[in-house]
């Protein structure tokens, strides 16, 4: 967008002229800390659970069982791509509060995981049923709905995309909108530090980052799992 | 002798401005025309709160279950909302259209256009968040068979989100390779 809510390009790929936004920056950042802390919470397991080993295990028994619940005791193996997603996207989403542009603010991410939710659809259908089940599944209940059957399974990664995206950039938009308001008005009132964007912004950035955030993270991660083990069984 | 034909004079006071400030205007139309489509996830949402405090009062102890899928499917009836900010947004900040070449009037009708086809996200909005409704109920009525509940009111929210998702296209579609400016 030329308008300046866009991502900044942070520097071109030497020799070519492909840039590197903020988003992808960002991105390292998050998965700098995703992996440290992976590091640092496995890396001595004692046999009895104590401190940080308590927390890692509880989590990722979570959600195994989280999966194992919403997919079915059979597709359990999906949990550590599951809990992965939800991980990052929570990560990412609540990158806002830390004043870096949240990744999920760029279509080319929320894009990229709904067509890696989008392809584990269509994959995992035919590993599971074969093919031809898989392609006869398009003519149900009856042979003249093959076009909305193919409409609507293209729709998915376009819902799944645009509704993570518009939440967190509508958000984000809003958000700007309000700090810029805030240091007009402490500026027009002859404060020379704009001391109004204190405190003030805080029940927002509650409910766009943390409420919306958390939530469209656990409805993006919900619908994957949902339509996956929609498609094999 | 005076000329009756308004659509004429209304067409040639349009032509008396400048191209730019015809094309924002429009896009102004467009983004409030575009947000009308808030009207259906309010009602639908509205709904499903509704029904979350009614399986709260039959059933007080299970309400956690019900909370959630209220909150779930209530955030799934808010995307048409969603996408219509979204285009409001596109045609705020970042419009396609200004420096776009061809007919002022097709560009312009264009932005308007993008606005009005959002307002289909109303029925999705309504429709979701009624199933969000019902789905919230049934958790409260039956806890044990939250996910199967869970799942099924998913994938009719889906399905029922494809309407609105052909909206989207239009609109992006009219903002960013406009057809039938080829056509001129």
């Amino acid at each position: 967008m030329e308008g300046g809510f866009g991502p900044e390009i942070i520097f071109t790929i030497p020799g070519t002229d492909i840039p590197v936004t903020e988003t992808v920056t960002n991105t390292w950042i998050i998965m700098a800390i995703l992996i440290l802390f992976s590091f640092l919470a496995t890396r001595k397991f004692a046999h009895k659970p104590k401190g940080l080993q308590n927390f890692v295990e509880l989590l990722v028994d979570g959600i195994y069982k989280f999966t194992a619940q919403t997919m079915g005791e059979d597709k359990v193996a999906f949990a550590p791509y599951i809990g992965t997603l939800m991980i990052y996207l929570i990560f990412a989403n609540l990158a806002g509060l830390f004043a870096i542009r949240p990744p999920t603010a760029d279509l080319n991410t929320t894009m990229g995981l709904a067509l890696i939710t989008f392809f584990m659809i269509h994959f995992f259908a035919i590993k599971r049923k074969g093919v031809g089940t898989y392609l006869k599944g398009f003519l149900d209940p009856f042979p003249a709905l093959l076009v909305i059957n193919i409409i609507g399974e293209l729709a998915t990664p376009i819902s799944l995309s645009f509704r993570l995206f518009g939440n967190i950039v509508g958000g984000l938009i809003i958000m700007n909108l309000l700090y810029g308001g805030l240091a007009a008005l402490s500026g027009s009132i002859g404060l020379p530090i704009p001391i109004l964007q204190a405190a003030i912004p805080a029940p927002l950035h509650i409910y766009f980052d943390v409420f919306a955030g958390v939530l469209q993270s656990f409805i993006f991660a919900m619908l994957t799992m949902v339509f996956v083990s929609i498609a094999m069984d | 002798m005076e000329n009756t034909n308004f659509v004429m004079i209304f067409l040639n006071w349009l032509m008396s401005f400048d191209r730019k400030a015809l094309i924002l205007a429009a896009s102004a139309i467009g983004a409030g025309f575009a947000m009308i489509a808030g009207i259906g996830p309010g009602i639908g949402q509205g709904y499903a709160a509704g029904k979350g405090a009614e399986a709260t009062s039959i059933n007080p102890k299970t309400s956690k279950q019900a909370i959630m899928v209220m909150l779930i499917g209530a955030g799934i009836a808010e995307t048409s909302g969603i996408l219509a900010l979204v285009v409001a947004l596109i045609l705020l900040f970042g419009n396609p259209l200004v420096g776009q070449s061809g007919s002022v009037l097709v560009i312009a009708a264009s932005a308007i256009a993008a606005g009005i086809s959002m307002i289909a996200g109303v029925g999705p909005g309504i429709g979701q968040g009624y199933a969000a409704g019902k789905g919230t109920e049934s958790t409260g009525k039956r806890p044990k068979y939250q996910s199967t509940i869970l799942r099924t009111m998913l994938l009719g929210q889906a399905v029922a989100q494809t309407t609105g998702i052909y909206a989207l296209i239009v609109a992006l579609v009219l903002m960013f390779s406009n057809p039938l400016l080829k056509l001129l």
